[in-house]
């Protein structure tokens, strides 16, 4: 008998809360992207006007986070020969404390106290409240050199040194020609190269499909509306102007996952190198084949999840049943650089490996904890998205830079084969060097290691 | 937060540059000037000058206005009826630090010339009615279930402030409250875990539907 009552009053609550929940929502542009209200030619002059100070901005936020000086690693260059990569870590400590006092401390303690490096925080868009897609200067200028197309920003510039992007042009291994190495001939592919470049190497099918990942369609920041960074009509993006030689420039972009604006982190561009193991694609979405991300990105990074104001710029949408497998097809012969020192099950060859790497694998596999999610037999991945719960370190809800640092929630697991191609770090670029991920996962996971496991862990991470 | 508030006060002190203009990332950030409505007057290109408001600043003062009044009210009745000392300690902290926030954003909203509204709204009253028919575990249950989602709904409101606003001072504040307000939320949902778990040992085995057959 006693039983009714409560059920009344459970009603009464869920009432109670359907009634609450349905007043007061947010007006639709805290979703929906809004029209414009002013005319080109007077945000155009605003945004160049206003450029400096965005960029300002930005560096100062920088500079107070990481050290940006260009100390190279001796001796060891990304695959392409053409860039070194850069040593030692850069996010710059609290005063007060070292990298050992601070992983003694509890996350509450460091919370309470306000001491997670700033660094290991969400990394903002240059320009949060605009938002878009943001390619570095070599890409605009051999897109311009080569095709005349115009993929440059009027209101904001690339904001990381150029020591701390992957080398350009990146190189291209293939799955189907491992002999060959490099095909890249050092070129940058655009639509006007790739057939002279691949032809005789890659298939009919496979060709097409590189035709349509080199074909610019419209996007958000660069279309032919008045809703667009780029100085002229637009003629759009290619997929391959952010994953350039289908590795990446670190073009950068923000989640087209979350609302509002200000809660949308920012998103490094991810390498399409190994794409033939990757089972999830996303960072948050988990879509669960290439075909269904290829498909989904003229939803996403082309129109950021918008599909109302993609229709008013003019949305491509590729052919599921002709159009997407080839430019999958094509995707999945992407093979990672060389690792000589990787055996067939990915680990490190004794006869070949120096002491000190063979030291970090140990740390790796071991006391690190680093193979729980980088799996070493499965291309350094383990096909799952994971939380690290960062939020136990600060208090979310910090603005910075116009962006609310809130919990990251769950992430997929990149690969570390070819890391060392791929600075910045982290799905936000947030990290810069591979010494940086040692300290943040050192800190994150509790782990305690100390300085020699931790250049060993580097040294290891440098052969893969 | 301490620090970052040190930092902003070190650098408004260093910083000789206009009101909206500074460099310090923790100061409002740009707006996309594709949204700012025609005729706004500007301290520098692109930079809305001091005490004009857009839509969304106009919709944030309302909402929140609103949201503080039923904060403060619906508090000080839960202060008193309230069952548990979780739930009147919560309910006094929202006082407290709502009436501090309401104080902040009515001065913002009349420095601005925004008519902000001051009497409960038609679903807080609702709530009102349906929380004066509760007592006991009941009531308790029922104020922080009306407390978890009035707080989501703010810490939404204050991003979409911070993101869509034009006006520096009430940007300034949505920044300000939104780690408290993110706070207050997750204080609300440890009480209600509580509160569902002391339930759940309450209730008689035979009653627990996992262990019917």
């Amino acid at each position: 008998m006693s039983k009714y009552p409560k059920i009344a009053a459970a009603l009464a609550v869920a009432s109670l809360i359907a009634v609450a929940a349905l007043a007061d929502p947010l007006p639709p542009d805290a979703t929906y992207r809004p029209l414009p209200t002013q005319p080109l030619d007077v945000v155009k002059a605003l945004d160049e006007a206003q450029k400096s100070q965005v960029m300002q901005r930005q560096q100062a936020l920088l500079e107070q986070r990481y050290d940006l000086s260009n100390r190279p690693i001796a001796n060891v260059m990304m695959s392409g020969g053409r860039k070194p990569v850069q040593d030692g870590v850069r996010v710059r400590l609290p005063a007060g404390v070292t990298w050992d006092s601070l992983s003694a401390m509890s996350p509450d303690e460091i919370r309470q106290r306000g001491l997670l490096p700033a660094a290991f925080m969400p990394l903002p868009h240059v320009k949060q409240a605009t938002g878009g897609q943001v390619f570095p200067n070599q890409q605009i200028d051999e897109i311009n050199r080569q095709e005349s197309r115009n993929i440059r920003r009027f209101d904001v510039d690339f904001d990381l040194p150029d020591q701390f992007t992957p080398e350009f042009p990146p190189p291209i291994f293939l799955t189907s020609h491992p002999e060959l190495g490099d095909v890249s001939h050092g070129q940058l592919l655009t639509i006007k190269n790739y057939y002279q470049l691949m032809i005789g190497i890659i298939t009919p099918v496979q060709m097409e499909g590189m035709r349509l990942l080199l074909t610019p369609f419209p996007q958000e920041e660069f279309n032919q509306t008045e809703d667009r960074k780029s100085a002229d009509q637009s003629l759009g993006v290619t997929c391959l102007d952010c994953h350039a030689n289908f590795h990446t420039n670190a073009a950068f972009h923000q989640t087209p996952d979350v609302r509002p604006q200000a809660a949308r982190f920012r998103l490094d561009t991810v390498s399409l190198r190994g794409m033939f193991n990757q089972q999830i694609h996303g960072s948050k979405r988990s879509l669960r084949s290439i075909e269904d991300f290829t498909q989904f990105e003229q939803r996403t990074a082309y129109f950021n999840g918008d599909h109302v104001s993609a229709q008013r710029k003019g949305v491509h949408l590729p052919d599921r049943f002709d159009q997407v497998p080839m430019m999958a097809q094509m995707q999945n012969i992407i093979d990672f650089p060389p690792a000589p020192k990787l055996d067939p099950l990915s680990r490190l060859d004794p006869s070949k490996a120096t002491q000190q790497e063979l030291e970090g694998e140990r740390v790796f596999l071991g006391k690190g904890q680093c193979a729980q999610c980088h799996v070493p037999q499965t291309s350094f991945l383990d096909n799952n998205m994971h939380d690290l719960k960062l939020e136990r370190f600060y208090n979310v809800g910090q603005t910075v830079n116009g962006l609310v640092a809130l919990a990251d929630g769950p992430i997929k697991t990149f690969t570390l084969r070819g890391i060392k191609d791929s600075p910045p770090y982290m799905h936000d670029g947030r990290l810069l060097t591979l010494a940086d991920t040692v300290e943040f996962f050192n800190l994150v996971l509790g782990l305690k290691l100390t300085q020699e496991e931790k250049d060993s862990l580097v040294a290891y991470m440098l052969t893969l | 937060m301490r620090l970052l508030t040190l930092l902003a006060i070190a650098i408004a002190f260093l910083s000789p540059a206009a009101f909206g203009q500074s460099t310090n990332p923790v100061s409002p950030a740009p707006g996309n000037p594709g949204g700012m409505p025609p005729g706004t007057r500007q301290s520098a290109p692109g930079v809305p000058a001091p005490r004009q408001a857009n839509q969304a600043d106009r919709a944030f003062i309302n909402a929140a206005a609103t949201g503080g009044l039923a904060e403060v009210d619906l508090g000080r009745f839960a202060a008193q009826q309230g069952a548990s000392r979780a739930v009147t300690e919560f309910a006094q902290r929202m006082v407290r630090d709502h009436s501090a926030a309401n104080d902040r954003l009515s001065a913002l909203a009349k420095a601005n010339g925004i008519a902000a509204p001051d009497k409960l709204d038609e679903e807080h009253k609702a709530m009102r009615t349906k929380l004066e028919q509760f007592s006991g575990p009941q009531f308790d249950r029922a104020y922080i279930e009306g407390q978890i989602i009035d707080h989501q709904k703010t810490a939404q409101l204050l991003e979409y402030e911070i993101g869509s606003g034009e006006n520096a001072e009430l940007k300034d504040l949505a920044s300000d409250l939104l780690p408290t307000v993110l706070g207050h939320l997750r204080m609300a949902q440890a009480i209600a875990s509580e509160m569902a778990q002391r339930a759940a040992a309450e209730t008689p085995r035979t009653e627990r539907p996992s262990e019917r057959r």
